[in-house]
């Protein structure tokens, strides 16, 4: 038995989902069933494998434009990792881009007092 | 009862032009050539879609008062000159996915949890169509929070697939792939994550484009799992979809993970296209894993046998025409769903955590209930998540929890990376590589509505073709086999799609390829 009842009922506590009661055997014989598809991956050999380094020791990450055209079709070795390993940043500082009029996300408050959101207490 | 839905609608005495043959360039051609108005033409698609949507209820809402300001505002710009009239998607009308947000639009994400939250922003692909003129029609009906493939996991309404009504439009983006096949809109946006732009564009018999993760800016779209998520157009031709594409793509300083790409052009000389490689992965071309498919149904490899005759159709026409096919292995294959559906709800229950019923809308049933914060947070995730969001949300928290991290999420990541190299290795110049991969799309056409809906297992099953790619980050198209197929006087066969996949930020090489298939395919 992949996971128990038991299991399944802290999960939920975990992930905050109030479940039915009804509907707990069905999830959970679901979940068994694709867990216990999941042993599969136990074959493979993972013996050498760093899941977050290409191959390739270069790091030499592009930055700026990458050629999508023709011409261009070797790419280097940090992208054909398929995730270019090269760190963005911005200025900190807020971003103009980004301001909008506050009612605009107020608005949407279910409860609010003075401009605040409203909630119950967090702690009891 | 198979029923049929007839396509050709009148416009007004002006137009003769019949709604199904509204491509993006035709439609452009006829608003410059002032056939019609942008206003008028919106209208026009407004009440087609009044009357066709009832049966297939691709859109969940119609956002009429934006698209005829839009509509006003751009016939206002084009008699005082003020558009480039060479900005193909001036007054186009396109449908978008109900997970993109459009500032002051409902955005849903097929979900009852975000049934009232009305969008505080434009996503940047919004933004970039606004500026390129296009309208926006409606939002459109989708798997709730893009889980599912067949959109029956919506919480508001069953999408039909146009081709055929008993039967699913696939998923995630089922409404959009749904109102782009019957016509209710000249093109859309979907999202696809393991599929969901690619597999419903094939059952529906449209095209569509899942980007290389990066080249589309992920700021508006309602996340998903953010490492596999990527926006994508959905279209009725490959060029149209190009030029979506060329519209929507490029870096966005508010999505750190957008790359900066240069526009891009295509170039259609069949001697530089017919010297891509195409490569045939034999572990697509296989049936013996794929559960669920009855010894009848299969054709001599295993698979579909009416998805088996149709890429071999697909494999000959461009053979005849001089591409070269070179048989590959993508060892590692099988192992891509249990990795796909590890670090897919992983994900998912990291970004599904802020739906709290404080900071988005709120539900009914906690409305007025003097509930502490904890039971608020339980009452309102446990009423306003469906089924399949809440098996993956617990899937995802017990794939990352402690005592169960190593054996799941870590291995999982490792299998990804084996994965990527699979593909690494068959596309590298240096050691006789390939350009581009073909495969189908799904193991089978569309099917019946309802008849996987019992089985979680064998739904995720339908996305078999399509996870690896996701996973990989590389682009992919869902292209029709047969494009003739769209015309109404046609048999009554399924759509089948087949699947080009690309070199990171290679989509000049499969739309190339898939424009000249196109031609090719029309004219047979």
């Amino acid at each position: 038995m992949l996971i128990n009842k038991k299991t399944l009922e802290y999960l939920a506590e975990l992930s905050r989902i109030e479940l039915e009661k009804k509907s707990e055997d069905k999830l959970l014989k679901d979940l068994q069933k694709i867990l216990g598809h999941f042993e599969e991956l136990k074959e493979v050999d993972m013996e050498n494998v760093d899941p977050t380094r290409p191959p390739s020791t270069s790091s030499k990450a592009k930055s700026g434009a990458v050629a999508g055209g023709r011409a261009e079709r070797d790419l280097s070795h940090a992208e054909r990792g398929g995730t270019i390993e090269m760190n963005v940043f911005r200025e900190d500082e807020p971003s103009v881009k980004r301001q909008m009029p506050a009612v605009q996300l107020t608005g949407q408050f279910p409860e609010k007092e003075n401009g605040f959101l409203k909630v119950p207490a967090v702690f009891e | 009862m198979n029923q049929r839905i007839t396509n050709r609608y009148e416009f007004t005495n002006k137009l003769i032009m019949e709604i199904s043959e509204l491509t993006i360039k035709k439609f452009h051609e006829g608003l410059v050539n002032k056939q019609f108005s942008a206003f008028e033409i919106t209208k026009e698609f407004f009440d087609y879609i009044e009357k066709m949507d009832v049966e297939i209820e691709a859109y969940l809402r119609l956002t009429k008062d934006l698209a005829l300001s839009q509509a006003n505002r751009i016939d206002v710009e084009l008699a005082s000159r003020n558009f480039e009239i060479s900005k193909y998607l001036i007054g186009v009308p396109l449908a978008i996915k109900d997970n993109i947000l459009i500032e002051g639009e409902l955005a849903t994400a097929g979900s009852k949890i975000l049934e009232n939250y009305r969008a505080s922003y434009d996503a940047t692909v919004i933004k970039k169509l606004k500026s390129a003129g296009a309208i926006f029609l409606g939002k459109t009906n989708m798997d709730e929070f893009a889980m599912g493939s067949s959109t029956e996991n919506s919480a508001f309404q069953k999408t039909k697939n146009p081709r055929d009504l008993e039967r699913v439009p696939g998923g995630s983006s089922g409404g959009s792939a749904a109102a782009v096949a019957s016509d209710m809109a000249v093109a859309a946006l979907g999202s696809d994550t393991g599929g969901s732009i690619r597999q419903p564009a094939g059952f529906c018999g449209v095209v569509g484009l899942k980007p290389t993760y990066g080249a589309v800016s992920r700021h508006g779209l309602i996340a998903m799992a953010s490492s596999l998520d990527q926006i994508g157009p959905i279209a009725k031709t490959v060029e149209d979809t190009a030029i979506l594409f060329e519209a929507i793509k490029g870096k966005d300083e508010l999505d750190a993970t957008s790359i900066d790409l240069r526009p891009t052009t295509y170039d259609l000389r069949l001697e530089d296209i017919k010297k891509l490689k195409i490569g045939l992965p034999k572990e697509y071309f296989q049936g013996a894993d794929l559960r669920g498919l009855n010894a009848d149904s299969r054709g001599k490899s295993g698979l579909d046998k009416a998805t088996e005759k149709s890429l071999q159709e697909t494999i000959n026409i461009l053979k005849s025409q001089g591409f070269k096919f070179k048989e590959i292995s993508l060892p590692h294959t099988k192992y891509a769903l249990s990795c796909y559906y590890i670090i897919m709800p992983a994900e998912v229950s990291a970004n599904l955590a802020r739906f709290d019923g404080i900071r988005y809308s709120q539900m009914s049933n906690v409305k007025g209930q003097m509930l502490n914060l904890k039971n608020i947070y339980f009452k309102t995730r446990g009423e306003g998540f469906g089924d399949e969001v809440k098996r993956r949300i617990i899937l995802g928290t017990y794939v990352l929890s402690s005592g169960y991290y190593d054996a799941y999420y870590a291995k999982a990541q490792k299998v990804r990376r084996l994965i990527k190299e699979d593909f690494d290795k068959v596309f590298n110049p240096s050691a006789d590589g390939v350009d581009v991969i073909l495969t189908p799309v799904s193991p089978t056409p569309a099917f019946k509505i309802g008849e996987k809906t019992n089985d979680p297992l064998q739904m995720y099953l339908s996305d078999i073709f399509t996870i690896p790619v996701n996973l990989a980050g590389l682009p992919a198209i869902s292209i029709p086999v047969n494009l003739k197929a769209k015309s109404p006087k046609l048999k009554a066969n399924l759509p089948i799609g087949f699947q080009l996949i690309g070199k990171h930020f290679h989509e000049v090489d499969i739309l190339e390829i898939g424009q000249y298939y196109e031609k090719l395919a029309t004219s047979h």
